[in-house]
């Protein structure tokens, strides 16, 4: 009795879990232009103005600093942790955010009140397009979203073509100094390092490796990139690995701190960030 | 307390002998291993001090294994001072919430002070005022008249530690990015690879932090007793616990101020120290700290190699060798109460 009670259970909290699956996707995109949107990251909130709906976003996330006209609209909590009263009361006609282990909940909640939340997922390169097109499908000007794809794609092109053919330097990307935490190969940061004309030194396997620094000078990369120091503190980059001397990127003084790097979050500001990645790799192609 | 020969000067430079060659044994072995395998005709061979082999070697796992050495004694020597003070064996400097306050006060500095007044110095000297603040504070909270109950005791580091936590949790939702993954830096505890000249200096400060509590050694002693029976015994209980304040905040504050937060080695290594050689401070002192050094150089060892290429903070290491002995002494204690 007990058991089959058991049973019952089980079988009740994977079917409710199924049905939340199954009915995550939220409601058949509305054909009609929403005049109320919400951005829940800070990549969302550029495509949104790059596609010239940037006057019908009516708040971003908190972390949203670009462009401009973005810094002045009412703020909604943090990307990882959207406020589900603050998106509530701005009464969207959709909400568009990025898939991240803290949201959850509550994209959950706000689709359970009534909110039409979308979820675009650029985690890699190549998700880009795809991610860029939803975002504009929803915001009802695809015709902007595929002029906006082909421009990234030529954008993106012009630097590869930059670069193409230049002898590739081993490059360590870093967004962490104490512990080093590394840019792996598997992340999108990884690839726009591969992109950008370089080979990545960091192991392979994880997104973001906590490395020990004898790894780094094992690795011997000719060029530093690191992305964890804010502007003012440039030096300490470059103080932290002098006593490394015998890093290739040490002796040339190829240590740089990358101060570009919101410009490379999987929106249209991508190719510009990448251009500043590859400038510090490859300085002779751009003069 | 079991009866142990009696400590002379001999037994006393005995032991602190053995554990030191022990230290510098376990230096010289930590030094050997590490995520890249060296070649050792190269550290020393025609590339000494410029080849790749010698600068992992000399510039990256030696000074980390000497910071571990230093954060080690410093954290099981102030644990020591406070166990004697509060008159508890569980009293431990994470536990009891100093080092959490420590953390804060370095944080706020931090995040609060433009970066030209130099970090190197804000950092250190706000950890030493957190730690010397919280010190008061729990000290305060935990003495009921003359006896310090052991449960109130702990359940006043888990309030305090809550709250201080909550306010470091509170700057990291209100600071940028940058500097979130600062705070949550002090929070993780982690060895670092740090400059000689800091390593020099913090060398400095924590055995003067060790040398102020072995002159206050008799006074711990009387302490340990009860406060009317160190009076009694000729010390000056208010003077001799205001020193012992400042000396244990200085070894906490330089120790978080450089790795964080890394618990339980003040409280698995004094009691170690304690079981094997006594309780008489002028041998349980210095004794904690060569044995708090060894324990951090191993742990951090563990810490650095066993996932490979990828590091794990030392401070799971050490919780996850303290959490059993901290239960077990906690069991002991409840048992020796009943």
């Amino acid at each position: 009795m007990r058991r089959s009670r058991a049973w019952t259970f089980a079988v009740l909290l994977v079917s409710g879990w199924l049905a939340t699956a199954v009915a995550e996707p939220s409601p058949a995109t509305t054909r009609a232009m929403p005049a109320r949107i919400v951005s829940l990251a800070p990549s969302v909130t550029e495509t949104l103005f790059a596609l010239g709906a940037g006057a019908r976003v009516v708040a971003v996330s908190d972390f949203c600093d670009y462009p401009p006209e973005a810094t002045r609209l009412p703020r909604v909590g943090s990307f990882n942790a959207p406020n589900v009263e603050a998106v509530l009361a701005q009464r969207p006609d959709v909400a568009i955010g990025l898939p991240s282990p803290g949201n959850h909940e509550n994209v959950l909640t706000m689709r359970r009140l009534g909110v039409r939340v979308e979820i675009v997922d650029p985690e890699r390169l190549a998700d880009l397009p795809a991610a860029t097109r939803k975002i504009a499908a929803v915001a009802g000007v695809p015709d902007a979203g595929e002029r906006l794809v082909a421009t990234m794609a030529r954008e993106m092109d012009a630097v590869r073509a930059k670069v193409a053919g230049a002898p590739k330097p081993r490059a360590l990307m870093l967004v962490g100094q104490d512990p080093l935490i590394a840019v792996g190969p598997e992340s999108f940061l990884g690839e726009m390092l591969v992109e950008a004309g370089a080979v990545n030194v960091a192991p392979a396997g994880e997104a973001w490796p906590r490395l020990n620094v004898e790894v780094a000078i094992a690795a011997d990369p000719e060029v530093i990139v690191d992305c964890s120091m804010g502007t003012e503190a440039g030096t300490a980059t470059l103080e932290y690995w002098t006593r490394f001397a015998s890093i290739r990127a040490v002796k040339d003084r190829r240590v740089y701190p990358f101060r570009s790097f919101e410009a490379l979050r999987p929106g249209p500001r991508l190719a510009r960030g990448l251009e500043e990645l590859a400038r510090l790799l490859h300085p002779e192609r751009f003069r | 307390m079991t009866t142990l020969p009696h400590l002379t000067r001999g037994r006393l430079a005995r032991v602190n002998g053995v554990l030191l060659l022990l230290l510098a044994a376990s230096i010289a072995v930590a030094v050997t291993l590490g995520p890249v395998a060296l070649d050792w005709r190269r550290v020393f061979g025609s590339e000494a001090g410029v080849g790749p082999d010698a600068v992992i070697l000399f510039r990256a796992r030696v000074p980390r294994v000497l910071l571990a050495a230093i954060v080690g004694g410093a954290l099981a020597v102030s644990g020591a001072a406070l166990q004697a003070l509060l008159r508890n064996p569980l009293a431990e400097p994470h536990l009891v919430g100093i080092s959490s306050g420590a953390a804060l006060a370095a944080v706020i500095a931090l995040v609060t002070m433009p970066v030209v007044l130099g970090q190197a110095l804000v950092a250190p000297v706000a950890a030493f005022l957190g730690a010397l603040v919280s010190i008061w504070i729990v000290v305060r909270l935990a003495f009921v008249g003359e006896r310090v109950e052991p449960t109130t005791l702990l359940l006043i580091g888990v309030i305090y530690n809550a709250f201080t936590g909550a306010l470091l949790m509170f700057i990291n939702s209100v600071v940028d990015l940058y500097q979130a993954q600062g705070v949550l830096f002090w929070l993780m505890g982690h060895v670092g690879t740090r400059e000689y000249s800091t390593l020099a200096a913090l060398g400095l400060y924590s055995l003067a932090g060790l040398a102020l509590l072995l002159w206050h050694a008799r006074d711990l002693d009387c302490l340990s007793l009860g406060d009317e029976r160190a009076a009694e015994l000729g010390v000056d209980v208010e003077r001799a616990r205001r020193m012992i304040f400042v000396a244990a905040a200085l070894l906490v504050g330089a120790v978080v101020s450089v790795s964080g937060l890394i618990g339980f080695v003040g409280l698995v290594v004094p009691h170690l120290v304690r079981l094997l050689f006594g309780a008489d401070h002028r041998l349980l002192l210095p004794a904690s700290y060569l044995a708090g050094a060894i324990f951090l150089v191993w742990a951090d060892t563990v810490a650095r190699t066993v996932l490979g290429v990828t590091e794990i903070p030392v401070g799971v290491v050490t919780a996850i060798v303290g959490a059993p002995v901290f239960t077990y002494l906690l069991r002991r204690e409840r048992r020796v109460e009943s």
